[in-house]
């Protein structure tokens, strides 16, 4: 249980954040506001809200466990699974969709190929992102239930309601301002666990002495680069084709959550920097979440579950006062994932599905009503649908399963359809849905066709090699697109857009 | 070959020399990027506007993380 002083800090915590998001409130007046902050951020705000969206507190519990039992390699997850991307995002994607005027990368889709691409991967990411807000729900009453003596009912709602009241009346400056703070907060306390493990574990050199004492079991813990036959989930073949070419470009070029952001800045030099940005402050995230696991190593060696790494430091090395900064930390976590999530669903339901296909033509205002009361009606099914967790443990895996299918392929036809004027809307939409189909194959297959456990990385590379194989074959065999269509959508074209709805292949 | 097996005789520093040669390589590619690109939408151009120290200075760091581990 946390003690007086932390009480305060995570109240303190929670009071502070809702009345920083509300402040942002009264900048909010159209959709472009509520949606994209009315263009108007600058890069460093982007770049911190992008980690701060990209970690919750699951990664500083999950990823510690992961380095307890595997070692540093799973910190090519943070490092290789977003520097090469982060990179080719800013330079080559993101300046060509923030000029195209973008909301939304499955607009871009639309644009580009056709509103059936369009449809199907607006449609997968917010059921994804649904379904991720229950299971990001209850991982929140399970931290307050053994720490705040809150019951899971309680912890829910109340998160709900800050969360809510900030996303519903600010919008996406708010969820990026106190992405900001959240960050901060994030790096403050896991920097914490860090710093006083690491002096407990008799420092870096006391750390790196003891595990190398322990025997052949730990001689590769230090090892980023595992050999193709290992064990271990991360052999270095399933890094650099799984990871490093198609999962991590997919997630950073292909999530709205995360793009959606970088369409909000002032200008695209702006744009491209907070991609730049947001890749150094993830340099240091490994050391946050995958530090303490090693700690763990060293200090409370044998444990048979690696998750348990985390909340044992915590638990044994924290003073009050710090319990509560990180406590606020992994708060912070949560609901930077929580509000990014509900704010991009929102305007993925609102640009893709309904001015797409329900209501055109209406008023900006009426779109920006439209996208909060999306993000009531998804903040309600997160907190019904929460339990789940709790009914089918397995969930929160199933779900990032149910993703891990769709990003080689959606990566696929993003990649062709930025470099190769050849592909056409029939290329695109039989890469997408033939990708995800080999994906759930190789998935249902996997006992027999790999021989690690859990081949996700290789299932990503192949379903990305099908998805470019049928796109191309597909290509060649119908109608290419004039050039004047492709203007602004297409690398080396003319950066003229040119709107879906005026497109004679639409 | 769904496995890779094809390089499993490949050892884990050779597989290293791959990553820093990946790294180098987008380096490289960063400094071909013309100028007007990179300073675009950029009122009073600054040295540090220039993007490709940003991205080379996060390479640098990642090359340093993965030439030690």
């Amino acid at each position: 249980m946390l003690s007086g002083i932390d009480y305060f800090i995570v109240i303190a915590y929670l009071v502070g954040i809702m009345v920083l998001g509300l402040y942002f409130a009264r900048f909010v007046r159209s959709a472009d506001d509520f949606f994209l902050c009315g263009r108007s951020l600058p890069f460093w705000a982007v770049g911190m809200s992008i980690v701060a969206t990209d970690i919750s507190a699951m990664d500083f519990v999950g990823v510690a466990g992961q380095s307890y039992r595997f070692g540093v390699s799973v910190g090519n997850f943070d490092w290789l699974g977003s520097m090469p991307a982060m990179l080719l995002a800013a330079f080559i994607f993101v300046p060509y969709f923030w000029k195209a005027g973008l909301y939304t990368i499955p607009e871009y889709l639309g644009r580009r190929y056709n509103d059936g691409v369009r449809a199907v991967a607006s449609m997968t990411w917010i059921i994804f992102f649904a379904l991720d807000l229950g299971v990001l729900f209850w991982a929140t009453a399970v931290m307050f239930e053994p720490l705040m003596g809150w019951p899971p009912w309680f912890s829910i709602i109340a998160t709900a309601i800050v969360v809510g009241l900030y996303t519903f009346f600010g919008g996406l400056t708010a969820v990026v301002m106190t992405d900001v703070v959240q960050m901060i907060i994030m790096f403050v306390g896991g920097a914490t666990v860090v710093v006083v493990g690491l002096y407990h574990a008799g420092g870096w050199d006391g750390l790196t002495d003891k595990i190398a004492t322990m025997g052949d079991a730990y001689q590769n813990h230090f090892k980023l680069i595992q050999p193709a036959d290992t064990q271990t989930p991360y052999p270095w073949t399933g890094i650099l084709f799984g990871l490093t070419l198609v999962m991590s470009n997919a997630y950073m070029i292909g999530n709205q959550a995360i793009v959606q952001r970088c369409l909000a800045t002032k200008s695209v030099w702006h744009a491209k920097a907070s991609m730049l940005c947001g890749a150094f402050f993830k340099m240091f995230i490994p050391m946050l979440v995958m530090f303490p696991g090693l700690i763990a190593v060293a200090m409370y060696p044998g444990m048979e579950d690696g998750d348990k790494a985390f909340p044992t430091l915590v638990k044994n090395l924290l003073p009050p006062g710090l319990r509560g900064l990180l406590f606020a930390g992994f708060l912070a976590g949560l609901m930077s994932t929580i509000d990014s999530i509900l704010n991009s669903t929102a305007t993925l339901w609102t640009k893709d599905v309904y001015e797409r296909f329900l209501k055109k033509g209406a008023s900006s205002r009426h779109y920006m009503i439209v996208g909060q009361l999306a993000t009531v009606v998804l903040l309600i099914f997160g907190v019904i649908t929460s339990p789940l967790s709790k009914q089918f443990p397995g969930i929160y895996v199933a779900i990032q399963t149910f993703l891990s299918f769709f990003q080689g392929p959606a990566f696929s036809i993003l990649l062709l359809g930025m470099f190769w004027p050849r592909a056409t809307q029939w290329g695109g939409l039989v890469g997408l849905v033939g990708g995800i189909c080999t994906s759930i194959l190789l998935y249902i297959f996997k006992g027999h066709l790999f021989t690690i456990e859990e081949p996700f990385l290789y299932i990503s590379w192949w379903s990305f090699v099908v998805g470019v194989l049928l796109n191309v074959a597909v290509s060649f065999a119908t109608k290419p697109h004039p050039n004047g269509r492709l203007a602004g959508l297409v690398f080396g074209l003319p950066k003229v857009p040119q709107s879906s709805c005026e497109a004679p292949a639409c | 070959m769904l496995n890779f097996d094809w390089l499993r005789n490949v050892s884990p520093a050779a597989a290293k020399a791959v990553f820093l040669g990946l790294f180098i390589v987008s380096g490289l590619l960063v400094l071909m990027i013309p100028k007007a690109s990179i300073l675009e939408g950029v009122e009073n151009p600054r040295w540090w506007h220039n993007l490709k120290l940003w991205a080379l200075g996060v390479l640098a760091i990642i090359f340093t993380i993965y030439s030690i581990f």
